[in-house]
């Protein structure tokens, strides 16, 4: 039975201590939801797992991590301002008029409809923009956690709000 | 350690740490099978005595122990503890502020209490004794030894210091050979002599 604690176990058992906790802390707040972010560290953990044969020696696995996890937790908001949108749609042709609780969930919809707007950006930027604007970090860090330089991630935060200011006039 | 990240709201960070840690430990245990009382951890990466592994259990301070790397101090917890879930935490914030000041040659002031369930019983009794030293005072593995209960096991009480789960606050560094000399010391000589040294027990 001992032959089944397979290193993949311990491996990772590895990457959840060190990076779980932080991981959960960004998806949750992308997510804001703990099952579904329970899920979506899950796959992310599995999926980079998964690759972790393919990323070159001394590759940056936290980076990877992020990317995957931003991905995955923006993914699962897009399909929820998706079911919303629908929704929407569909209790205005029941009802024929707005009703009180569609105008309270309008605001929440913008907020949904931004994040299916972020999912849409290339992925650099749709991954700077997240970690400065939902997890509010300075841009070392964004460079630290990435990848590349600060500058780098200057750039691609100034072009992901450019383009979604284009996109939403 | 990240610590750059800005808290917008203080109050309902604490919420978001709980959350946190109830996620990652059911994750733990679905994907690791590892479904015991979580263990914290963290890593102090410049110390004047190297790279210090730390960990801390419900019931008090499990690890501190001299390390490579982060990495090597984890694959030694997962290996050693093959039921127990293991998370970095800003919550040794606490002790590292502690030994920060001690490095600094501020006093030896630990109130962490200290869990040294996973010894034997005579072990537990020298690392009892070697805990009465105080700072700037030193003792012999026979002295150690006869306090525990067995003035004939000086050996058997170097080992249970070897075995020490928590360097310096146990402070193990402070028990030597009967003739003055050193004797030996996980974190090293060097590491040993430099702790006497900033305890003013030697010059």
């Amino acid at each position: 039975m001992s032959a089944r604690r397979p290193a993949t176990e311990d491996r990772i058992a590895l990457l959840l201590a060190k990076h779980g906790a932080e991981l959960a802390r960004h998806i949750r707040r992308i997510a804001r939801d703990d099952h579904a972010t329970e899920d979506l560290l899950q796959d992310t953990l599995l999926r980079t797992h998964g690759a972790l044969g393919l990323l070159r020696q001394g590759s940056n696995v936290r980076a990877w991590l992020y990317r995957i996890a931003t991905n995955a937790a923006l993914n699962h908001v897009r399909g929820r301002a998706r079911e919303l949108a629908a929704l929407r749609r569909y209790s205005r042709e029941a009802d024929g008029a707005t009703s009180a609780a569609d105008r309270m969930a309008t605001d929440g919809d913008v907020r949904a409809a931004l994040w299916a707007r972020v999912a849409t950006l290339p992925e650099r930027q749709r991954v700077a923009l997240t970690l400065r604007v939902a997890d509010e970090l300075d841009y070392a860090e964004i460079a630290r956690r990435m990848g590349g330089t600060e500058a780098a991630a200057r750039a691609n935060v100034h072009q992901a709000t450019n383009r979604l200011k284009r996109e939403l006039r | 350690m990240t610590t750059s990240s800005r808290r917008v709201r203080p109050s309902g960070a604490r919420a978001e740490d709980r959350a946190v840690e109830r996620i990652v430990r059911r994750t733990f245990g679905t994907l690791t099978g590892r479904s015991g009382e979580p263990l914290l951890y963290a890593v102090m990466d410049d110390t004047p005595v190297g790279v210090l592994g730390l960990a801390l259990g419900a019931a008090g301070l499990r690890r501190l122990t001299f390390v490579k790397d982060e990495d090597d101090f984890l694959a030694r917890l997962l290996a050693e503890l093959p039921d127990t879930p293991v998370l970095r935490s800003a919550k040794l914030d606490t002790v590292r502020r502690a030994l920060d000041r001690y490095f600094a040659g501020r006093g030896f002031t630990f109130r962490t209490p200290v869990d040294l369930s996973e010894v034997t019983p005579f072990q537990r009794r020298v690392l009892h004794a070697t805990a009465q030293v105080p700072a700037g005072k030193v003792s012999t593995y026979t002295a150690v030894a006869t306090k525990a209960g067995r003035p004939h096991a000086a050996r058997a009480a170097g080992n249970a210091l070897h075995r020490n789960p928590v360097a310096i606050i146990v402070p193990c560094h402070r028990v030597l050979r009967g003739d003055g000399s050193l004797g030996g010391y996980g974190g090293g000589l060097k590491v040993k002599e430099w702790l006497l040294r900033l305890e003013g027990a030697i010059r």
